[in-house]
């Protein structure tokens, strides 16, 4: 393991390189949503609006003004949290976020977990019986359920699991029925744990159940693959029959080498998933009705609400930046060398 | 095997349909037709007809070659850009490289269908924004690759002696460079198709950026989703169609990576010598001059 006096300067230059990415890729956000259309409000206020409300739209996002001040006031809004009003609902923006938000976070939660479960331990499995039939079977079943689009994989699910097979929920967070818990963080399952509401954490978990698992199936498959290979490759390398010979347990050599090695590469892949996995909330959230900020974006997308849809994509590209950070986080856990030299490997 | 297969046909097909603006086809894809509306799959309407009547098949072989010619068109695009800035950001490093490599994490940052659903929604419905849309998200893999690969290149000695004798920048690149990271790109790329695909026919799904009649397998499955229930192999048979085109693509890209790469092929995996015996780079097979000559 790498010690503290190392890792403390590498976390620190993580998160100074993770805060340049936030800015650049502000940067970029509002050039595409204030400077690539000439005429912004009139987008911003809505299809039908009438010109007071474009006036209004203008002076309250700042359209009109010239681009280095328009930027201050977007940047402006990062801090103040105060990202204008939803045109449609007539609600803060920032409190209609809060109340999405952590419904995807519970289900990228769950997601993610499933998706480590499924992509590390099939791969494992794929890599260390290779050329066996279990080996064929898991990688068409990885690269199937990885070919699927996510509608594809989400309607399937749908029809089979809840009108042929009424397995499950066919959408939404918790069953109708129940009354409404206590709000502590927002994350349905996890209040319903804290307030010891047993049938509504019963429920939650039951609606959370077959869109996770939909998500998982269609996202781990690039983890599998690239575990397999990983797994591959270390399987017959030098350090792996020097650790046999000098009479290390079968166990601790897969766990210690074997893994250890192969979990560096797929760590990577693990941040990369992320991304997609962000991505297909904004369908499976849609299918599933399950309202979080995918279901939120989406509307937004429909309904050409941009006030929304700007916070939202920030939202979704802030998750990928902190997916990175904790890939390098755990990748130089994995890989002391990583912290103790940046670019001491290729 | 199979990719091969699959991703010949369809491109057969699709350049076919292409040709023949529709003249290949059984039926019209555009006319209604409601008298045989909601037929399931039968021998006359091979994959069934929509709920106006209009055969599947007809519609899926239109569809095709939106389908098919903007992931591939995406595609090249990107390999393109990301051949051109990684070979830039490898070669002159210093500052050039740093700054390529911090515009691609930026631009690596965004969640690609995220980010080209909001370019398509901003830029407004036509194909030529959704290629644009899909490009601007799709060209940073290629840098990180193909300077990945031009960095390993670069350090080897034959390019030293190649600039000792005056070869231009250009013919370096064409020469040695190209050469060694075409296999890798050639691979990503195959199966960066497939993954285009999926996102052009996300995008689809949630009618962002394809024009409102353009056929589009993604469109076609979104506007029959509310009859589910009732005529599942209208919604289901695009949608898997997606997946097997998808499949096709990997298989393939997976398929040139094993070809390609030595490492793998098992007459050497369970060798017991070092696999570095046995030849190392392409330098050696293609006469070039070996890394310690004489």
């Amino acid at each position: 393991m790498v010690s503290l006096r190392d890792f403390l300067p590498y976390l620190g230059r993580r998160i100074v390189g993770a805060v340049v990415v936030l800015v650049g890729v502000s940067l970029i956000v509002f050039f595409i949503s204030h400077l690539l259309n000439p005429d912004p409000a009139h987008l911003w206020a809505g299809a039908r609006a009438s010109a007071s409300t474009i006036a209004a739209v203008r002076a309250e996002y700042h359209l009109g003004q010239p681009w280095w001040t328009q930027l201050y006031y977007f940047f402006q809004s990062y801090f103040t949290g105060n990202f204008g009003t939803d045109p449609q609902t007539g609600k803060a923006i920032i409190s209609e976020i809060t109340f999405y938000f952590p419904n995807t976070l519970e289900l990228v939660i769950a997601t993610m977990i499933l998706i480590v479960v499924f992509g590390v331990g099939l791969g494992y499995i794929s890599g260390m019986r290779f050329g066996s039939a279990v080996d064929k079977v898991i990688r068409i079943f990885y690269l199937t359920c990885w070919s699927s689009p996510y509608y594809l994989g989400g309607i399937i699910a749908v029809l089979v699991f809840t009108s042929y097979i009424p397995l499950f929920p066919s959408g939404g967070i918790v069953s109708q029925t129940l009354a409404p818990i206590n709000r502590i963080t927002g994350i349905y399952v996890l209040d319903a744990a804290i307030d010891l509401n047993g049938a509504a954490l019963v429920s939650g978990l039951y609606h959370l159940i077959l869109p996770a698992t939909v998500l998982a199936l269609l996202e781990f498959g690039i983890i599998a693959r690239i575990m397999r290979s990983s797994i591959l490759d270390a399987r017959w390398s030098t350090h792996v029959k020097a650790a046999r010979a000098k009479g290390l347990e079968e166990g601790e050599v897969r766990r210690s080498h074997i893994l250890r090695n192969a979990l560096i590469d797929t760590n990577t892949m693990i941040a990369v998933t992320f991304g997609f996995l962000l991505s297909g909330t904004i369908v499976i959230e849609e299918i599933f009705a399950w309202p979080g900020v995918g279901y939120f974006t989406y509307q937004a997308i429909v309904s050409a609400n941009y006030p929304v849809l700007i916070p939202c994509v920030l939202i979704f590209t802030l998750g990928v930046i902190v997916a990175n950070f904790i890939a390098d986080v755990f990748y130089s856990l994995l890989d002391p060398r990583i912290a103790l030299g940046e670019g001491g490997v290729t | 095997m199979f990719g091969v297969v699959t991703v010949s046909f369809f491109l057969i097909v699709t350049v076919a349909e292409a040709i023949s603006s529709g003249a290949i086809l059984p039926y019209n894809p555009f006319q209604p037709n409601f008298g045989a509306a909601n037929a399931p799959p039968s021998l006359t309407h091979l994959f069934g007809t929509d709920l106006l009547g209009r055969d599947m098949l007809s519609r899926i072989v239109t569809a095709l070659p939106i389908d098919i010619g903007i992931p591939i068109a995406t595609v090249l695009i990107s390999a393109a850009i990301g051949i051109v800035l990684g070979t830039l950001a490898a070669f002159f490093r210093g500052w050039l490289d740093e700054v390529i490599m911090r515009l691609t994490d930026m631009f690596m940052a965004f969640p690609q269908m995220i980010m080209s659903l909001a370019i398509a929604a901003t830029l407004g419905p036509s194909l030529t924004n959704v290629t644009l849309s899909l490009i601007v998200v799709w060209w940073p893999p290629y840098v990180r690759l193909v300077r990945g690969g031009v960095l390993a290149v670069a350090a080897e000695d034959y390019v030293s002696i190649s600039r000792a004798l005056n070869s231009s920048f250009l013919y370096i690149v064409r020469k040695d460079a190209i050469p060694n990271i075409l296999p890798s790109v050639l691979v990503y790329a195959t199966t960066d198709v497939g993954t285009a695909l999926l996102t052009l026919s996300t995008l689809g799904f949630l009618n962002v950026g394809i024009p409102p009649n353009a056929p589009e397998l993604g469109v076609m499955v979104s506007n029959v989703t509310y009859n589910l229930y009732l005529y599942p192999y209208q919604v289901v048979i695009p949608a898997v169609l997606v997946a097997v085109i998808v499949a096709g693509f990997s298989f393939l890209g997976e398929g040139i990576r094993e070809s390609l790469d030595v490492k793998l092929r098992p007459h050497i995996l369970f060798r017991s010598k070092p696999v570095k015996e046995l030849g190392t780079t392409g330098a050696l097979e293609k006469g070039r001059v070996p890394p310690s000559s004489n």
